[in-house]
């Protein structure tokens, strides 16, 4: 083929969707353009002066380094070897709950991998010994001494687990109860358990369930998450489970999206299948094999909560090589956040009978992040409160007396910042709400 | 690098150790490249600096003190809205404060009288919405949605939408403005009392001069508010549909809609923007690139090259494309009859409708901007006139064949002459011309094409917009006045004796010429051995 004058021939250079490697990522970084994309609600759907952001960390602190386009150019620096680490360089990195804003509000126009390029910045911190935080440490401590989070005693997981619940020996599906929903938000196992009772869908749990390894993978530790990675989907394997459920964003997000990513696989590879609780309802609410007919007397709203929302399309490995005008080949498929549960969730909330369901100004991929996911709560707790408040503030604008989200590390988080407040908003997850709308 | 110390505590004691930093990972979040507008050029690499400190103030009166105690101090400052514009908008010396002005987001609507008043953190999609929540709409400049309302309306500040609503200097109302000593002025009605209605205020009129032609990139002080008018829209809501990436704005079809119509010559295109411009209907009278479509078209990257691929130079040398937004302002009835005077008038001139969508991607809510870095990576609207309809098209005509000679490094667009449309009616019509590059290639044709397509419009005598703070000034300056940049300086020694606003604009291009070895080749004019202002170091 003859070659064409009108551009050049320019050497190819490889590239791996790969967050153990900081430099697969210096192009999305050298090609961020302070558009703010990252920052702003999409302009189509932005609401008007009030509520017009959606990252959390550059809410909390104003500077430009604290939002996705100030740490590309921080992410470049560190990867040219420009810049020390030092307390503020990890406070950049860490005081941010990695919500996937910034990653789907690129990808509407520039495609850029922004979300990639900040966990990759942390598996390097971690790896160049600077990370993580001394709080992460001590929940790592914590999971690899007692597989939860909160260094609870282990014996305890399952202590959710009532009478009026049935749990089969074995069955083709898992429920995935995470640490919150074992050890502090027990209401939401119990409500996923007995919607899952009376949708008729037998359900058995792990024999031994251990931490999904969210915070390890978040914060960098990544040694550490793949080897909880490993154990986990072998175990669940195991089980002869088909499907496996959670309740949880995070946990969902773990075994979907990050779980398929360090272990190099596709998430259709995984040997199960992953859903939240959300996909298993709104199928049952369709088939008719879950009935919502007891009226719900609440006017509420529904914050979606990152994992099972922008954050969860599902993972394919992809290497290849970057060329001319930075294409890319074999072909690349964005992950852009489209495949969120954003209309299961509505079908489901609209189902609920004698409530009334309102949207918040910011809705789906533009929701703004209860602050409080992948190791933020821990470390910077005051930008997780800042967070709630700021997205509490918005369920106080459309009057919602009940607030709706799908992860037990979001209700915990809105509940700390409700009680701060002296608010009469109530916190309610979405199991218990559809629980609330069964005649059992 | 950081500023004094002397300077700095008294710049805290202003505004809080919470609003400003000289730590580096904080100054670091500021440099100018290596992505954005112009970027990897050469005056992105030669130019810019990481800024000694950033601070952050709230009001008018925290600006002001801190330019008096800049000045006082002598550190170089410039104000920052967004960032988005790239090298021009950031640090070009070292030790230099940037003054980000984003907490400075206050807003108030006047729904009766059809103004807003805004401060610099403020963008333009919000203030949209609120307008649109009143009945009244804005223009959303084509430097995006993202852009600071202030920063684009005092550099340039136009949209397709500016067919009916006009040249931004008719929507100023007011200004507000701390002169590079700190000094307050108020300009237009902000001059006197709290209502910025009229528009006008008493005595000389500084608008223009802060404004100059579209600009002078912050050299000259800093708007810290402004009242800018809004005109009267349609009153059903426009929808927000679809999961990004693929959103828009859902148009009640009665009331808003765009056309587009094939024409069957190019003059026949300019004849249909004047003529409807005569007629005094529409919205927004408008002819894009035609990669712009691909973009539009495209999921990614590699799309767009697959389906602009396929385009050659007879393809685009035979597209002439009219793309009409029409409103219903009073009722559905005037829309019919807008609707009506433009099929007549494209029946004709032999234009043939082709397929619209029900909605809107761009101009009325979300100006698209970042959308054009997507293709190659770099971008520069490298110049933009504003002349007669039949003036304008032929600007474009000039670009494309120059652009010839620098393609590549500039991206293969098989002699497309850029976006083209009518202004005020069609008064005036408006030339923009684009370029594409990617940033890892070498960027030198690049540097050259930006500084010869200033002689060319010399040559040509087409009047540029960018002469000032984008070009060299002694090049620009003697051809354009013919003692332009005479005035331009003695401006600036008036208002900025110590030149502390945002050094070494407006001679920074000259500045960059002289520094920039690649560029020497082709500096064939006259200007002083040693530029007129004072060296930073």
């Amino acid at each position: 083929m003859e070659k064409r004058k009108d551009r050049y021939d320019t050497p190819k250079k490889k590239v791996a969707l790969d967050v153990t490697d900081l430099n697969n990522f210096t192009y999305d970084m050298s090609r961020c353009i302070k558009c703010k994309g990252c920052y702003w609600v999409e302009h189509t759907y932005m609401p008007g002066i009030n509520f017009s952001v959606r990252c959390p960390s550059n809410y909390w602190n104003d500077f430009d380094s604290y939002g996705a386009f100030g740490k590309m150019r921080i992410g470049l620096a560190v990867a040219e070897g420009r810049m020390e680490w030092t307390d503020k360089l990890l406070e950049i990195i860490y005081a941010d709950p990695l919500c996937g804003a910034c990653d789907v509000g690129c990808k509407r126009n520039l495609d850029l991998e922004i979300g990639l390029t900040l966990e990759a910045l942390r598996i390097k911190a971690v790896k160049d010994g600077a990370g993580p935080m001394p709080a992460h440490k001590k929940i790592a401590k914590n999971i690899a001494t007692k597989h939860n989070q909160f260094g609870s005693i282990h014996d305890n997981r399952k202590k959710w687990v009532t009478k009026d619940i049935k749990v089969a020996a074995k069955a083709d599906t898992i429920y995935f109860a995470g640490c919150s929903a074992s050890y502090v938000n027990q209401d939401i196992a119990k409500a996923t358990a007995k919607v899952l009772n009376a949708a008729g869908i037998n359900f058995m749990l792990m024999e031994d369930e251990w931490c999904c390894g969210n915070t390890l993978y978040s914060v960098g530790m990544i040694d550490e998450a793949r080897e909880l990675a490993k154990r986990n989907v072998e175990a669940i394997k195991k089980s002869g489970a088909k499907t496996l459920v959670t309740s949880c964003a995070e946990c969902y997000r773990m075994f979907k999206v990050d779980y398929p990513k360090m272990l190099d696989i596709s998430t259709d590879n995984l040997g199960f299948k992953v859903v939240h609780f959300i996909e298993v309802a709104d199928e049952a609410i369709k088939k008719g094999s879950l009935k919502p007919n007891k009226p719900v007397d609440i006017r509420f709203t529904y914050h979606d909560s990152c994992g099972v929302s922008r954050l969860c399309d599902p993972w394919t490995p992809w290497k290849g090589e970057r060329g001319w005008m930075g294409m890319v080949s074999p072909s690349l498929k964005r992950r852009r956040g489209t495949m969120g549960l954003y209309s299961q969730t509505r079908n489901i909330l609209n189902a609920i009978p004698g409530a009334k369901f309102v949207e918040m100004p910011r809705t789906r991929e533009n929701a703004f992040c209860c602050g409080a996911g992948r190791g933020t709560k821990e470390a910077f707790p005051d930008l997780a409160n800042t967070s709630a408040k700021h997205r509490l503030d918005e369920v106080k604008h459309v009057s919602a007396e009940v607030l709706v989200s799908a992860c037990p590390w979001c209700k915990s988080n809105f509940n700390q910042a409700i009680k701060e407040n002296g608010d009469a908003v109530k916190v309610m997850d979405i199991s218990e709400l559809v629980l609330a709308s069964l005649e059992i | 690098m950081s500023i004094q110390k002397q300077a700095y505590n008294a710049l805290e004691a202003v505004v809080g150790s919470k609003y400003i930093s000289d730590d580096p990972v904080i100054c670091e979040g500021y440099r100018s490249g290596p992505g954005g507008y112009e970027s990897g050029l050469g005056y992105e690499r030669v130019m810019t600096k990481i800024p000694g400190a950033v601070i952050m103030p709230k009001t008018t009166e925290e600006v002001q003190q801190i330019v008096k105690i800049c000045n006082r101090y002598k550190v170089p400052y410039v104000p920052y809205a967004t960032g988005f514009y790239g090298p021009r908008s950031h640090c070009h010396v070292e030790n230099e404060l940037l003054i980000d002005l984003k907490r400075m987001n206050q807003f108030e609507i006047d729904e009766k009288h059809f103004y807003i008043v805004v401060g610099p953190g403020v963008i333009y999609s919000p203030i949209q919405q609120e307008a649109f929540n009143k009945g009244a709409y804005v223009v959303i400049g084509g430097g995006g949605a993202q852009a600071s309302a202030i920063a684009n309306l005092i550099g340039d500040g136009w949209s397709p939408l500016s067919h009916r609503i006009g040249l931004p200097h008719r929507r100023i109302l007011g200004t507000e403005l701390v002169l590079p000593d700190g000094e307050l002025v108020k300009m237009g009605s902000l001059a006197h009392g709290d209502d910025p209605f009229w528009g006008e205020g008493p005595g000389p009129d500084l608008r223009g001069l802060l404004r100059g032609f579209t600009g002078l990139r912050g050299c000259l002080g800093i708007v810290t508010k402004m009242a800018i008018k809004t005109l009267p829209f349609q009153p059903e809501p426009l929808i927000p549909t679809g999961i990004s990436p693929n959103t828009a704005l859902a148009l009640p079809q009665k009331r808003v809609k765009w056309v587009n119509y094939q024409m069957p010559s190019k003059a026949a295109q300019v004849k249909a923007m004047f003529e409807i411009g005569k007629a005094e209907i529409a919205g927004a009278v408008t002819k894009v690139p035609l990669f712009w479509r691909a973009i539009a078209k495209a999921e990614c990257k590699e799309e767009f090259w697959e389906i602009w691929g396929k385009e050659n130079e007879d393809t685009i040398k035979n597209f002439f494309i009219v793309r009409v937004l029409l409103i219903g302002y009073t009722s559905e009835e005037q829309m019919e009859y807008d609707e009506n005077v433009l099929n007549d008038i494209m029946k004709e001139l032999g234009g043939i409708p082709r397929p619209t969508k029900p909605s809107d991607e761009s101009w009325l809510k979300n100006a698209d901007s970042a959308g054009m870095w997507l293709m190659c990576g770099s971008y520069v609207s490298v110049d933009y006139i504003i002349e007669s309809l039949s003036q304008a098209t032929v600007h474009g005509e000039y670009y494309a064949e120059l652009k010839r000679k620098y393609t590549p490094p500039l991206m293969p667009d098989y002699g497309d002459p850029g976006w083209f449309q009518s202004f005020e009616l069609g008064h005036q019509g408006y030339s923009e011309f684009l370029v594409y590059w990617d940033q890892d290639e070498d960027t030198t044709g690049v540097d050259h094409f930006y500084l010869e397509t200033s002689k060319m419009n010399i040559r040509e005598r087409f009047y540029t917009s960018l002469l000032g703070p984008h070009q060299p000034l002694f090049l620009t300056g003697p051809k354009y006045g013919p003692n332009y940049h005479e005035w331009l300086l003695k401006v600036k020694n008036e208002f900025d004796p110590l030149w502390v606003c945002h050094p070494p604009v407006p001679l920074a291009h000259d500045d960059f010429v002289n520094r920039a070895e690649w560029m020497k080749p082709l500096k064939d004019w006259e200007s002083p051995e040693k530029l007129p202002m004072p060296e930073w170091k």
